[in-house]
């Protein structure tokens, strides 16, 4: 019998995990490494019943394949975006368009009897059926309810989703509309149609004025057989320090493949170790992802005025002398509206630390961080993020706190119960910016229609989006407790409770104060679960027509 | 001088009332494990030990009140099987020589006679369920968080002197019958609740005859009065708070600070449950900015609610009536019924949860939050703190499927894990350390003492 080996007299001081070679051609783009240009549109599409719709419907899927983005074109088209962003020559500007497609269950079940194998019941049923879990309204003179949707509700299903993501308006418009004209002509109808644009006055930030985007998980995983090829670009010093392999930007936590794809290595309770390859089920589902999509309405104004009426209730209470309505919305977020997170500058913003990668990301909860070396020689000199624990600085119901507990445990487990919720965030505002939050409605040219296509994509509706959603942000007492609700995105579906939001806050002295709502300035207006394809699951399954 | 003058029993509960000298020795032997867990942490190390025993010692300072939660569905079955497979292992019974085993399974082959069950359930919360014996839908689920201490005192005495150090309860033979036969069935008899023969357990101890059995047929098969599985106890929960206030080095000598690697190296608890890990972590935590620890009277493992979000019932009108506390109070639940009122006309099996009918009790476990109640004491400046080094064989070898610790060496076809990734830089071994945090800018020199409860309810 083999002899268990002894534990080595110098025992390693990090381990540098060996990533696997993703199917770049196989995997699209939108899932790995994701679509993060400022401009998109969405194309949503209803096929008939006939038979002689869907043999056309599957006829175009094959001829599209050809053009959806893959992700080897992506993480090429990422790399020279980059390279050239970093290169002081004058280069022309780069238009390049993205596209990528999904398919919802009631689409999926009219091209390929195995779509009921996939045994996702969120899938299966829809956002729609099961938006009452996620806490959305159900009142239908409420317009989050899947009754008032524009897109995906009861009255307004979806088969496919189409997007397309691209660096300027003037190249998405022209793809979308050579899509469009295509899928007319395949008798395919376009139901939906909506522009997603980074907002030009203020880019990167949504429309209540936050930077948003900043923390997303690093898929591990390598794009060729080199063995520092990796997906996602690795910025710690390898040589100096043990945390070299466990982020790409600092904060930034690698995961590995099966958090964002089926049928790949899960987490295990040591991030440098993958966990359990789960099998794919059915096998074709493999490389494939689920895409999320929410059309989020954002009510700015009653944002920043509940914002303003909080803050002079607070301010008059002992601890919160001074309190204002922008870092009263620093605490509901995590981060001031820079990016920069509280933690690490409580008393007040510092836009260059929120617009600084290297640093804008980097922080912990429950112990002190330190500074990193790191493989650009870049030196962190802003005021590392100190320990935490009770939520007195970050509260714990603020939102980037409810979706990430990053060190710190949850009521699931320790930091991989974190890990496995993760989700890859790829959508863009929509709407022209307001310009003024305290103005009049009156005054608001686009009445008020503004937000964000939220799209993200995850590999598990269940257990991720949902289980942030509802199981977190919408739960008072979860992942951590006496936090509260995440009041900025979170929905409150308790029977007794009146969709009241509350979160904890502390001031100085660790005085304590309740912050309470029931102000929707989120307002789900459409929404669908999707699934999204292999480029051979589109060839040999769905577009089969064997 | 004490911060508290006397442990009262769980979630304050009026069993022991109207017995004589029963709410005193509950007290006292509360009293006596906080003493036994911090003993035992004196063996690790010869510096202070942040975890206190509120009825002997105050450290003072300001005192904050800190929860922590956990979800009652057993992640360690989760991650073995899986969740479909595991939903309906975590409704059977399974034997408890299974416990001693590195792997334990429902089915392994018995060396011994004990017909001892218990439930598979190792959050602090625990189900029974109910079936309908014709169409097998589930008519009821009852959950439990009562500890076995709670009701072994209600017998009179512990199964072995050393539980008590030899001063047994009073105890009353007629109040646990009553109870029984109030929450189970009015036919339980008291020689149903005794032990049958001396058991002899793997750690040595001897359970003699007609003792109080915690494992009775009306806690089990028959069905649910408190916590069966050996590591729920109330006693794991006061060691483990005892355990996770100690400083731990990796063995490359820098403080362990990450909740998983933690667990792992200091060797408490469970490192595949919801619970442990989360209670070590924000134990540890705490302690590491120099608080003092202790748990927030009444001592006891809690319900704190359940989560109905996504339930709906066939006749569209709500499922609010469907689930009665029985025991304890909202926020602080000791038994838990789910069940719908006879004139709604369906049962439990009917209600979906996301449109997915309760086909077991584990699915309503995915709603609860279970919870213990801490309680930290903020001092302006810290004591010297002393980290120790974690054993250098008490290592995690991770296997995907089910992380476990070992000892000795690495066994084939396993992994070390943790390596150096799970600490913090630097060593606060013999530094003194000025706690830099917002959390000890009290407003006046010598706060006056209060208790920050964090609870708006």
């Amino acid at each position: 019998m083999e002899e268990p080996s002894k534990l080595a007299a110098n025992q390693p001081l990090a381990v540098t995990p060996v990533e696997p070679v993703l199917p770049m051609s196989e995997i699209q783009g939108i899932v790995v490494p994701g679509f993060f240009k400022p401009h998109q549109t969405l194309l949503g599409i209803v096929c008939g019943e006939k038979p002689e719709r869907l043999e056309q419907f599957k006829r175009l899927l094959l001829e599209l394949s050809k053009e959806i983005s893959t992700a080897s074109q992506t993480l090429n088209d990422r790399r020279e975006f980059r390279a050239s962003r970093m290169s002081k020559a004058k280069k022309p500007k780069i238009n390049r368009t993205l596209i990528a497609l999904a398919l919802s269950y009631s689409g999926l079940k009219k091209l390929t009897l195995s779509a009921d194998a996939i045994p996702s019941n969120a899938f299966r049923q829809g956002m729609a059926a099961r938006s009452t879990f996620l806490g959305d309204p159900t009142d239908p003179k409420n317009e989050g309810s899947p009754l008032n949707w524009k897109v995906g509700g009861h009255a307004s299903p979806v088969d496919a989703l189409i997007v397309v993501a691209g660096d300027a308006r003037s190249g998405v418009d022209h793809t979308a509309e050579r899509l469009a004209r295509r899928l007319t002509k395949a008798g395919l109808n376009i139901v939906y149609r909506e522009n997603g644009d980074v907002r030009s006055d203020d880019p990167g930030h949504e429309h209540f004025g936050f930077d948003d985007g900043i923390s997303q998980p690093g898929i591990r995983g390598r794009a060729t057989d080199a063995p520092d090829d990796f997906i996602t670009p690795r910025h710690i010093a390898a040589a100096q320090h043990p945390e070299h392999s466990l982020f790409g930007y600092p904060g930034q936590d690698l995961v590995w493949p099966g958090v964002l794809l089926l049928g790949h290595s899960v987490t295990s309770p040591d991030p440098l170790i993958p966990g359990t390859e789960l099998p794919a089920v059915p096998d074709w589902t493999r490389n494939g992802s689920f895409l999320v999509f929410r059309r989020l309405r954002q009510d700015v104004r009653l944002f920043w005025r509940t914002m303003n009426r909080e803050a002079q209730r607070l301010s008059a209470l002992p601890g919160f002398a001074g309190m204002t309505a922008e870092k009263l919305a620093s605490r509901i977020v995590g981060r001031w509206k820079s990016g920069a997170p509280v933690n690490r500058v409580p008393a007040a913003d510092d836009p260059t630390l929120g617009s600084q990668p290297l640093a804008s990301n980097h922080f912990r909860f429950d112990s002190d961080a330190t500074v990193l070396p790191l493989n650009s020689g870049y030196v962190d000199p802003f005021p590392q993020s100190k320990a935490d624990p009770a939520g007195t600085t970050c509260p714990w119901a603020a939102h980037i706190r409810k979706v990430n507990t990053r060190d710190s445990g949850t009521d699931t487990g320790g930091r991989d119960s974190t890990y496995i919720r993760r989700l890859l965030r790829v959508g863009v505002p929509f709407g022209k910016s307001l310009k003024d939050p305290f103005s009049e409605e009156k005054d608001d040219p686009q009445k008020g229609n503004r937000g964000l296509l939220f799209l993200s994509i995850q590999s598990s509706i269940e257990d991720q989006f949902e289980f942030l959603m509802a199981r977190w942000m919408g739960d008072s007492t979860r992942p951590k407790t006496p936090g509260g609700h995440d009041v900025l995105v979170g929905q409150n579906d308790t029977a007794s409770e009146r969709r009241i939001r509350k979160c904890v806050i502390f001031g100085s002295g660790l005085q304590q104060s309740t912050v309470a709502t029931s102000a929707q300035w989120i307002i789900p207006t459409g929404g669908e679960y999707f699934f999204v394809p292999s480029l051979t699951a589109l060839l040999q399954v769905i577009g089969s027509s064997a | 001088m004490a911060l508290l003058n006397r442990y009262d029993p769980p979630a304050f509960l009026t069993d022991y009332n109207e017995i004589p000298g029963q709410l005193d020795a509950w007290h006292r032997a509360v009293s006596r494990w906080f003493d036994q867990s911090i003993g035992s942490e004196r063996q690790k190390t010869k510096g202070p030990i942040q975890f206190y025993n509120a009825a002997t010692f105050d450290p003072g300072g300001l005192l904050v009140e800190q929860a922590v939660t956990w979800n009652a569905f057993p992640k360690e079955l989760i991650r073995r099987f899986g969740r479909d497979r595991a939903l309906l292992l975590a409704d059977t019974l399974w034997p408890v020589e299974a416990y001693e085993t590195p792997r334990p399974e429902p089915n392994i082959p018995l060396k011994g006679d004990s017909a001892a069950r218990y439930r598979p359930q190792e959050e602090y919360c625990e189900w029974h369920v109910l079936r309908d014996p014709d169409s097998n839908k589930i008519q009821r689920v009852t959950f439990t968080s009562e500890p076995p201490e709670y009701w072994m005192a209600l017998y009179g005495s512990f199964p072995s002197d050393t539980d008590t150090n030899g001063q047994p309860f009073p105890g009353s033979h007629d109040v646990l019958l009553r109870l029984y036969r109030d929450l189970v069935n009015p036919g339980v008899q008291l020689e149903d609740l005794l032990t049958t023969m001396e058991i002899r357990t793997k750690s040595g101890k001897t359970i003699k005859a007609k003792q109080y059995n915690i494992r009775n047929k009306w806690n089990t098969t028959h069905g649910i009065v408190h916590l069966t599985a050996p590591p729920n106890f109330l006693t794991a929960e006061i060691q483990l708070g005892a355990d996770a206030s100690v400083h731990y080095l990796d063995p490359q000598g820098r403080v362990l600070v990450e909740p998983d690697a933690l667990i792992a190296y200091a060797g408490y608890g469970g490192p595949n449950r919801n619970s442990d890990p989360t209670i070590g972590a924000s134990v540890n935590a705490l302690s590491r900015l120099g608080a003092y620890v202790t748990l927030q009277n009444p001592v006891g493992l809690y319900m704190d609610h359940i989560d109905l979000s996504g339930w709906f019932a066939p006749d569209g009108k709500g499922v609010s009536d469907c689930t009665r506390i029985m025991r304890g109070t909202p926020g602080m639940i000791e038994r838990l019924v789910v069940e719908v009122p006879e004139n709604r006309g369906f049962s439990v099996g009917e209600i979906t949860i996301n449109g997915v009918p309760i086909l077991f009790g584990g699915q309503i476990a995915e709603c609860i939050t279970v919870k213990l109640i801490g309680l930290a004491n903020v001092l302006p400046e810290a004591d010297k703190i002393v980290a120790i080094p974690a054993q250098p064989q008490t290592i995690s070898s991770v296997d995907p499927l089910y992380p476990s610790l070992v000892n000795g060496g690495i066994p084939p076809g396993a992994v070390q894990a943790f390596v150096g990734e799970g600490a913090a830089e630097g060593s606060f071994v013999g530094k003194r350390r000025v706690v830099q945090s917002s959390l000890f800018k009290a407003s006046k020199p010598s706060p006056p003492r209060r208790i920050l409860s964090r609870r708006w309810k």
